[in-house]
């Protein structure tokens, strides 16, 4: 161990017996653009309505697919005046307010972007600052609307709707958001992983597991 | 009154006169008093007005949430000559595939009650995707019913893997253990196996695990403690042998494994051999046997399995109808039939085996007395004196001259006893007699019948009816020459090359004596190699002529020209053929 901190920037020193000094060989510099890609995270976000009321589940990936973090949120129910006062603010308000970045504030693992099947989560993007997709149904109508225009990331395909982005955000979302896609593994489907956080919320419900205080 | 014109007089004269009229005078009581103003105080503006409580508007929400081990990135798999699957040179048409639509995902077992790690198999993607992309390669994509065996495997503690011979025991929980590995799931594993095994492991892991390292425990005591105790190797492969005698070594308190996997777990079934005792032992996680016979002679077999796969799951004195209720589903077995729709109709893998001490000096002191004897003969050398050589060589990989030892033989054995568990048949080929007689001998508990020249003609359609009738004959022994052509064995699904014939059609033509129309289900062939020796040079040879046949002619036209030539012959020892001119001579 350099019994002396160098300098920023010089090599690093350790002394041996007798008080001599040997330069260690500094590591070689390696230019930004051939270091590997930092490692890439996605979160997948939905969120259940039932009797209980609305709960969510969040589930962070690598670029594989493998499971990194998930969390579950407790279920909550608007009552009647909850309701009327929030009005047609209410679904966006407990889905990506609520809900989305509750879930994504905890998260221990930090996303690169986040894909959600539910529109009303679309405006999560407002609280975060990475970029937030609907994975929209094939036969959503106002996502087929909305396919043609900039919010459009990737276009819909047979059996499959569109990926789109926040509107207020498209300009610098949708280049970002094909960068980080094409580095997805090519098995690699952005719709199975909700299937697997449906799969985990049930067996929650079954084990009787619920959230306790966050 | 006059009638006419009446005027109104002039003047009229009124008396006056005075009427008394009272006038009373009283006071207005309300004009009594002055007026005076009153002022009421209105409060209304000055309090709060009185609200009513609708509840809470806030909405508020708690969370749970659970972290996993990060999975490791597996490097780039290196570049290697993958060995193309083995299929006949002759166009298979495709078997038919079910065309399914289901993914295989990791499902929790019952016995798994720690929710975050009945999370952490639910969470993982489907097996498909995993091998259908890039992060794990494989030479083949995996059939689907071994996917359902992976998917069987990785979430258990305790799993018996009871596939029959054939399918891809071996594959499967490589596959598994490979996928743990890169989700973290564990760390280290032992593999115990026969000692005949142990090359075909090492050759299925890097072919499957190209980017798993895996080391063997043998060598000297000091190599094997150190092996035992003090290396980080991920997976260790070890034979049963060697394990019973460094029972010291596998009960030191640092040498404990997340995994424990037992080949040929039938090895075991006698609880209180010696055996069984070091296996049970060995601290371990996840305790997995692979074996195709799980019952060999009655359900104590299975009951002592359980002893190793997860002791006190099945009580002492269980009656055997309670079995199935009990073992639930640690144990997966699947049969041909099961798979056929998945499997191709022909399955060819190469179990190449050490040759025993014995076959092994007698090898090397022929061979080294062979070559000179033919760098002696010089010009006069002919193909002949090298076919010669080749063919002692290859008797010795058959069987030791002096003692009689066949590595080849004791390999035959063990699958033998699979294949009769099974209820199968399956057909030996050897190109010689000799050692078809001593095979007979060896495996004369399973009925064997004998089809060579030496058979009278007279005798030869009695064996073939006897082989396909009677039950208890498992297994046909047959030479190249007589077995070679027309028969029809449709009912064998397996089938032995004890050694292996010098044109590929041969072998093919031999094959297809079982596997041809009629034939109901798949048909496994398994090559002997003997390792480090003449018959992996010549396995070599034949499969890139294979191969260049394959891409270069018509599949169904004969294979006439897939025999070696003089010059691969004298390749063989690295001498140079002779001149055409010297040949004519």
């Amino acid at each position: 161990m350099p019994r002396d901190r160098p300098p920023r920037g010089s090599p690093l020193m350790y002394t041996r017996g007798r008080g001599q000094t040997v330069a260690l060989p500094s590591p070689p510099v390696v230019p930004a653009s051939e270091r590997p890609a930092a490692p890439l995270s996605l979160g997948f976000l939905t969120i259940l309505h039932e009797a209980s009321g609305y709960l969510g589940g969040y589930l962070v990936t690598n670029t594989w697919g493998r499971p990194l973090e998930f969390r579950l949120s407790s279920a909550v129910q608007p009552n009647k005046v909850q309701q009327i006062l929030y009005a047609g603010t209410l679904l966006p308000y407990i889905c990506a307010d609520l809900i989305g970045k509750t879930l994504v504030d905890k998260a221990a693992v930090s996303v690169s972007l986040v894909v959600t099947d539910r529109e009303a989560a679309l405006d999560l993007r407002l609280k975060l600052e990475v970029p937030v997709l609907w994975l929209a149904g094939a036969d959503d109508p106002r996502a087929l609307a909305l396919a043609g225009g900039p919010s459009a990331v990737v276009p819909a395909s047979a059996g499959r709707g569109p990926v789109l982005c926040h509107p207020r955000y498209a300009a610098q979302d949708v280049p970002a958001s094909r960068e980080l896609l094409s580095r997805l593994d090519s098995a690699f489907d952005l719709a199975e992983p909700f299937g697997r956080v449906r799969e985990a919320i049930a067996e929650a419900r079954k084990l009787g597991v619920g959230a306790r205080a966050a | 009154m006059d009638d006419a014109e009446e005027t109104l007089p002039d003047r009229v004269d009124v008396e006056s006169c005075t009427v008394d009229i009272p006038v009373e005078a009283r006071s207005m009581p309300r004009f009594d008093r002055p007026l005076a103003a009153t002022c009421r105080e209105a409060r209304l503006l000055n309090d709060n007005p009185w609200v009513r409580s609708l509840g809470k508007l806030t909405l508020d929400i708690t969370t749970e949430g659970w972290r996993f081990p990060t999975p490791t990135d597996p490097p780039p798999a290196p570049p290697k000559s993958v060995p193309a699957r083995t299929q006949s040179p002759v166009a298979e048409p495709p078997p038919e595939r079910v065309n399914s639509d289901a993914l295989h995902r990791l499902r929790p077992p019952r016995d798994t009650i720690v929710f975050k790690e009945r999370l952490l198999y639910l969470l993982q993607p489907p097996l498909e995707n995993v091998f259908g992309g890039r992060q794990v390669t494989v030479p083949f994509k995996p059939y689907p019913y071994q996917m359902e065996g992976i998917a069987f495997l990785m979430p258990r503690h305790a799993a018996i893997l009871a596939d029959e011979m054939g399918l891809g025991k071996t594959v499967q929980t490589i596959l598994a253990l490979r996928l743990m590995f890169h989700t973290a799931m564990i760390r280290n594993v032992l593999l115990v196996c026969p000692k005949p095994l142990v090359n075909n492991w090492m050759r299925e892991l890097r072919t499957w695990a190209a980017d798993l390292p895996f080391e063997v425990i043998s060598g000297d005591l000091a190599a094997r403690r150190f092996a035992w105790t003090a290396s980080k190797c991920p997976l260790k492969l070890v034979n049963y042998e060697l394990l019973t005698r460094d029972v010291e070594f596998v009960n030191d308190e640092t040498v404990r494994f997340d995994v424990v996997v037992l080949d040929e777990a039938q090895r075991i079934k006698n609880k209180e051999s010696k055996t069984a005792q070091v296996v049970r032992s060995l601290q371990r996680d996840r305790s997995w046997a692979l074996t195709g016979t799980p019952i060999e002679n009655s359900t104590e077999d299975l009951v002592n399995l359980f002893a190793f796969v997860d002791e006190g799951r099945i009580p002492a004195e269980t009656p055997a109808k309670r079995l199935p209720a009990l073992i639930g589903d640690t144990i997966l077995r699947r049969v041909k039939e099961d798979v056929m729709k998945d499997m191709p109709p022909k399955t060819i893998r190469d179990v190449t085996l050490e040759l025993t001490p014995a076959q092994k000096e007698a090898y090397q002191l022929a061979e080294k007395e062979g070559v000179i004897h033919l760098n002696e003969l010089g010009a006069t050398i002919t193909v002949q004196h090298v076919f010669e050589l080749v063919m002692r060589l290859k008797q010795i990989c058959n069987f030791d001259p002096r003692t009689g030892q066949s590595a080849k033989l004791e390999q035959l054995v063990a699958d033998m006893a699979e294949v009769a568990a099974s209820n199968r048949k399956a057909i030996v080929f050897s190109q010689w007699v000799e050692p078809l007689v001593r095979i007979a001998e060896a495996l004369e508990e399973f009925g064997p019948l004998q089809f060579h020249g030496r058979i009278s003609q007279r005798e030869r359609q009695e064996v073939l009816d006897r082989f396909q009738k009677d039950p208890n004959c498992h297994v046909i022994l047959m030479s190249y020459a007589t077995g070679s052509v027309g028969l029809n064995l449709q009912f064998s699904n397996y089938v032995f090359l004890f050694d292996r014939w010098w044109n590929p059609a041969i072998e093919d033509q031999a094959i297809n004596r079982a596997h041809r129309i009629g034939q109901k289900s798949p048909v496994f062939v398994t090559r002997f190699i003997a390792q480090d020796t003449i018959e992996g040079r010549i396995a070599e040879v034949l499969e890139k002529k294979r191969e260049l046949f394959n891409e270069l002619v018509a599949q169904n036209q004969p294979p006439a020209r897939l025999g070696m030539t003089e010059e691969e012959i004298f390749g063989l020892f690295d001498i140079p053929a002779r001149p055409r001119t010297a040949r004519a001579a």
